[in-house]
Formats: structure tokens, C-alpha cells, sequence
């Protein structure tokens, strides 16, 4: 029986999601998750990394990243430096190969889970360059006629904040998931997760509180799972008397960023 | 044994390829459905849905085949009109009171109803106890305090209602639907196109290939530089500003907001228009006389290049358009609306409409003429998600 991923003692995932990451890693396909922003794409990598007890390789995509800095780099500039102060072992090309996050996750023995994040900073021909490797979970080395294989295939976990549209030939390959905003219930179970303890009154207060705010239609950057977390942290430690929370919204700065979107929920709340 | 099940995913317009439906095949054998219909559900969507966009999709499809309940073809955004302006719900403070006498009918006498009533209206009623509409004691609409009626929309009034047609769980990420700032940016993103022209000076370095004329001088620096790569393209906003377009007044002022924030474009120009374009584009939007440009200026000073939004209703009356007069609030130079248009995609090949009370369909509507008579000139697109990307397609590809 293979490992099952269940969610962790800090991770509540929904049912669809972890149907997701099953679907994903018995058809030994990536995983591609979008989502709002705060609704734990990032930390669901962890969360499985930690679950299945394996490593976790992140590989942060910037707008400058290319594919092929995930798989190597020969670094001909140290080479040529080296050859001119005769260091040794200047003739050996594989000297100079460093692999990437990418190339990394191949060449372990045991599997891990690579994380792929922010697929969608990247150039639009990015996801493509990585059709073949992801694929095949290999790569080939011009300098040093190298193949390098995955010796397990590891479980790769790519998040995406919808800021570009992603290829279709590479979405075929994807096992895709949304994260949907967790609903109540959810949200209360996510909730317990992160706190002992935690008065009963003061979270159902807060949560009415919460979904209000959401639920305004002005808002430009509606609070996240990670924003109300924090929130009823902040009012934990300050003695919140919970049946003021509607009326007072303390500690607002914690959940809304924006200057406009704080007169916006004054205006609604008074 | 799924096949019919594929061409039902494919005609709820799912674009799901071979590849993907092996896929999914093989996850069965895998027995990652479990069994169970849910898991099975989950499987579906992971594996042939790649966009939140279109779970809708899935589900209505999921509807049809598993349930055998053929949903319901009514057209929402119809409904939605009649539906939409005013009304709030009604203050209610002894329920009792407006509890209808009359019997509850029976479910499927209700549905039958609604149908026949579906075929007979063609405009919004509001209040009254017949047609669908807001409030009042019809069984049909929105806010009604009819017991066992069909509830229209999203807003679950009285709760008398017993069915909630239309409200399906996945609805708010459908591409069509009227959109947000944000996606606004996101779609203005794909109107770039990135070049290292000639005619700019070579100021950049070009680090590939500094590093390979570096080693080929066997390690003595050797700079190179190349142009700067750039976006090359110049926008044109040109805003209806009439009467009938204040209750799109929000949607055209994120349009506008959300251009002047992705400030990639090589130059933007904005201007406002009344009904249609004639002798002169304003430079407010509220069109006041002597604050503006020649159109023929525009026509000398700003190239073929610039990509065109136009942004209206294209409401106006046929009289109007074609009327060599003109419209009341501005000079014409003696031609008509018709014909400036036909000038001005003459100069801007490059020119789309978008419309935010797009109507798909005019064979049938004798009334919009001016909107049939504007789309045989410029495409036109409704002020959408979709819309706006198809629009920025057609100006991305369209060279004339």
C-alpha cells in the first residue's frame, strides 16, 4: 500500500485536493495548483513533503528564470578564470556543470517533492522548455555527453497565480486542482489546526465577522485563510472581548492591506 | 464504456484531448475513483479540467449524463436584465402578513408554467403577479413572496422559493461573465509585442554574448551590447461618454484605470466620444465644447500603428447614425457617424469595439440597426473577460 496524503497536523486540505495529489502521484503526472492568493498553494508542497516524510526541493520562478536553469549551468566564466590562474582540473568539463533544482531532485536516490513555484512569473515559452523533462524526467548535457534520469520520479508540485496563461500542450500533461476558498466548515477545522484552546465565542464571532467582509463586493484584495489566521492571533494576544468584534473590528489593519479597502469596510461595518 | 460520456464533456464545450481521456482511463484501472462517484468526480475534474473557468462546464455535463436531468436551456442573462435593475428585497416584518393565500402549486405544474411564461415574455415587469420579475407575487423571479416558486438570480429573498434555478457552485470564475480590474490587467498584458528594433541604440549588454566573445578572446573582456527589448505598442482609448452608457460607468472606468496601471504600452492616448465618432475627439469625458481634437489632426499625427479600442453601446437610433447632420452635441464636417467610422478603420486597420450591452444575435432585432450597421464596419466584442481577449487577439493578429 502506498503512502496516502491525508493533510498534517497544521494542514487541513479539502477532500477534492487530496483526491488531487493521489490522482497526481499514482499517474506519476505534475500537479498543477491554482488559487487565491493565501489559500496554502505553496504550503500544500510542504505540507506533502512532510506527510510522506520525504524532501523538498523548491525552485522559486522569477520573470528572468529560464527553463533550462532548473536542469544546469556550465559556468564558463569560472572555467576560464581557473584556466588562468592554473588550477587544477580545468580540462574536466563536469567541474563546471552545476545542476539545478531540477537537475537536483533527478540525481537523488530516494524520491522527493519538487516544488515549482509561481510557474506563471516566467516567460510564456517557459512551461513548454519543460514539456520534455517533465515528460521524461531526464536531460540531456551538451558539454559533457551526459544523460542525467530520474532514478524515482519525483513528485512534482507546480503553483500558478494566473498572472499569464499557461500553454495548452502543457497543461495536458498537468493534473489540475483550484483551491476554492475553504467554506466554514473548513475554515473552523483549519482554524483548530493552528490554535489550542481557542474560545469557542471568539472564533465564531471572528468568522462571522470575517465572511462579512469578505462577502463586500468593493473590496479590491478580499482577506486570506492566512490573513484571518493571523488576525485572530493578534486578537488572542490583545484580549479581544469577542461580542465587540463586529461592531470594533480590531486589529482590521491585520486582515485588509489596502487604504481604499479600509474605508470601504468602515463605511459598510458603521 | 464512458465514450457517449466524452462527446457530452466535448458538446458542453470542454476541450478535452485524447491524451487526457487516456489519462483518465488509465486512473480508473488504477481504481483511483474508488468506487465511489464523488472520487470519481474528483478524478474527472483533476485530470480533464485545466481551468477553474470551466469546472461550470463539468458540472452541467455532469448533470446530463449521470442524472439523465436535461438541464434546463433557459437563457440567464435574459432573465438577468429583467432582473437586475433596482430592485432591493422587501423589508418584511410580519411574514404572516404576506404569506399568499393562494395553494401551492405543484412542482412540476410550477416548471411548466415557468416555460410557457418564458415564451410569452420578452421585456422586465417588476412587481405585479404574473410576469417574471422582481418582487411582487408572481411564482416566478427575484424577491417574490410566492410560496413553491421558482427564484430567479442569486439573492434568495423571502426563501419561499423551492427551486434556486441558475445558481450552480462554479459560476463566479466563468470567463464570460462581467469582469474585475484585475483580470482586466491580466488580459491587457497579452497586448505586447516585444522587439529589439533597429532604430533604437544598442545600450543594453548582451551577457551571452559578451561571455562568448570574452572566451573567444581567450578571457580578455570583450563588451557587447544589443537594443533593449521593448513592447511596441501604442493604444488608443476612445470612451462613449453618452447618456445611455452611465449605468456601464464603473466597468468603463476599470478599463480605463486598468490600462494606465499595466503601463507597458509604448504610448496611450484616451479620448471621448458622444453616440458615435465625428469631427471631433473630445479630451474629457464630459464632451464640453472646444476641449478637444480634430479627428482629422488624429488621422495626421498618430500613425496606422496605434491598436483602437473603441468602447460604447452602440446605442443610438438609426436616424442618427446614418443622419448627415449629425449628432446634436458636436460638429460633423457634413458627414455622418456611418461614414467617419468608415474613415477612421480606414486609417487604424487595427480597430475593435467592445460593447457592454453586446447582443450576439440581430437578425431578429430591427431595433439595434445602428449596432448591425457599427459591426459590419469594426468587430465588435462584449465588454467581458472573453470579449476583451478575443478583442486583444484580433488586434494582436488582425495586420488589416
Amino acid at each position: 500500500m502506498k503512502a496516502k496524503f491525508t493533510g498534517t497536523d497544521t494542514y487541513v486540505a479539502a477532500d477534492d485536493l487530496m483526491a488531487s495529489v493521489e490522482v497526481a502521484m499514482e499517474l506519476e503526472k505534475p500537479l498543477l495548483i491554482k488559487g487565491e492568493p493565501g489559500t496554502g498553494k505553496t504550503m500544500l508542497a510542504e505540507a506533502v513533503s512532510k506527510a510522506l516524510g520525504k524532501d523538498l526541493l523548491i525552485w522559486n520562478i522569477k520573470s528572468t528564470t529560464k527553463a533550462q536553469d532548473g536542469l544546469y549551468i556550465y559556468d564558463t566564466i569560472q572555467r576560464l578564470y581557473d584556466s588562468q590562474f592554473g588550477v587544477e582540473g580545468v580540462d574536466d568539463i563536469a567541474r563546471y556543470i552545476k545542476l539545478g533544482k531540477l537537475g537536483e531532485a533527478f540525481k537523488r536516490e530516494e524520491q522527493v517533492v519538487l516544488l515549482i513555484d509561481e510557474i506563471d512569473k516566467a516567460d510564456l515559452e517557459f512551461p513548454n522548455d519543460l514539456l520534455w523533462e517533465l515528460d521524461k524526467m531526464e536531460f540531456y548535457i551538451n558539454e559533457t555527453k551526459e544523460t542525467v534520469k530520474a532514478k524515482v520520479r519525483p513528485i512534482v508540485i507546480i503553483t500558478s497565480n494566473a498572472e499569464k496563461e499557461l500553454p495548452d500542450a502543457f497543461l495536458r500533461r498537468c493534473i489540475f486542482h483550484y483551491i476554492q476558498f475553504p467554506d466554514r466548515d473548513l475554515m473552523k477545522q483549519i482554524v483548530d489546526a493552528h490554535f489550542e484552546n481557542l474560545e469557542e465565542n471568539l472564533l465564531e464571532q471572528a468568522m462571522e465577522t470575517f465572511y462579512r467582509i469578505r462577502s463586500i463586493r468593493d473590496l479590491r484584495k478580499k482577506p486570506s485563510t492566512s490573513e484571518f489566521i493571523d488576525w485572530i492571533r493578534a486578537m488572542m494576544i490583545g484580549g479581544v472581548d469577542p461580542d465587540t468584534i463586529d461592531v470594533r473590528l480590531p486589529y482590521l489593519g491585520v486582515l485588509i492591506k489596502k487604504d481604499e479597502d479600509l474605508e470601504v469596510v468602515r463605511k459598510v461595518a458603521y | 464504456m464512458f465514450t457517449p460520456f466524452f462527446y457530452i464533456l466535448k458538446s458542453n464545450g470542454l476541450d478535452i484531448s485524447t491524451t487526457e481521456w487516456l489519462t483518465l482511463m488509465d486512473g480508473l484501472d488504477k481504481g483511483l475513483a474508488h468506487s465511489n462517484f464523488t472520487d470519481f468526480y474528483y478524478l474527472c475534474r483533476t485530470v480533464l479540467v485545466k481551468n477553474e473557468g470551466d469546472y461550470d462546464k463539468l458540472d452541467a455535463a455532469f448533470l446530463e449524463y449521470f442524472q439523465n436531468i436535461k438541464e434546463e436551456k433557459i437563457n440567464m442573462d435574459k432573465i438577468d436584465q429583467w432582473l437586475h435593475k433596482g430592485a432591493e428585497p422587501p423589508k418584511v416584518t410580519n411574514p404572516e402578513l404576506y404569506r399568499d393565500t393562494r395553494t401551492k402549486k405543484e412542482a412540476t405544474e410550477v416548471h411548466r408554467m415557468f416555460r410557457e411564461r418564458l415564451g410569452e415574455q420578452h421585456t422586465e415587469h417588476n412587481g405585479g403577479n404574473y410576469w417574471i420579475g422582481t418582487g411582487g407575487g408572481s411564482e416566478f423571479g427575484k424577491y417574490g413572496r410566492v410560496p413553491g416558486g421558482i427564484q430567479l438570480g442569486d439573492h434568495s429573498g423571502m426563501k419561499t422559493a423551492f427551486a434556486v434555478l441558475g445558481e450552480r457552485q462554479y459560476q463566479d470564475f466563468r470567463r464570460d461573465k462581467k469582469l474585475t480590474m484585475r483580470q482586466f490587467q491580466v488580459a491587457f498584458r497579452e497586448l505586447r509585442q516585444y522587439s529589439r528594433k533597429l532604430d533604437l541604440p544598442k545600450t543594453e549588454l548582451d551577457i551571452d554574448g559578451t561571455v562568448d566573445s570574452t572566451c573567444n578572446q581567450g578571457g580578455y573582456l570583450k563588451l557587447e551590447f544589443q537594443q533593449p527589448r521593448k513592447n511596441t505598442v501604442k493604444l488608443m482609448l476612445l470612451f462613449d461618454s453618452g447618456g445611455s452608457m452611465y449605468p456601464h460607468m464603473e466597468l468603463c472606468n476599470e478599463l480605463f484605470q486598468s490600462v494606465h496601471k499595466a503601463n507597458h504600452f509604448k504610448d496611450v492616448k484616451t479620448f471621448y466620444f458622444h453616440n458615435c465618432i465625428y469631427a471631433k475627439l473630445y479630451k474629457t469625458p464630459e464632451c464640453v465644447s472646444g476641449e478637444w481634437i480634430d479627428t482629422t489632426y488624429a488621422f495626421k499625427n498618430y500613425d496606422k500603428d496605434y491598436k483602437v479600442i473603441i468602447i460604447g453601446d452602440a446605442g443610438m437610433a438609426e436616424e442618427e447614425y446614418y443622419d448627415k447632420n449629425g449628432n446634436y452635441s458636436g460638429p460633423n464636417d457634413g458627414l455622418s457617424g456611418h461614414e467617419w467610422l468608415q474613415l477612421f478603420k480606414k486609417k487604424y486597420p487595427n480597430t475593435i469595439w467592445l460593447n457592454p450591452r453586446f447582443h450576439g444575435d440581430l437578425t431578429r432585432m430591427y431595433w439595434m440597426e445602428s449596432e448591425r450597421a457599427i459591426k459590419e464596419i469594426v468587430d465588435m466584442y462584449p465588454l467581458t473577460v472573453d470579449g476583451l481577449k478575443e478583442g486583444i487577439k484580433k488586434l494582436m493578429s488582425d495586420k488589416g
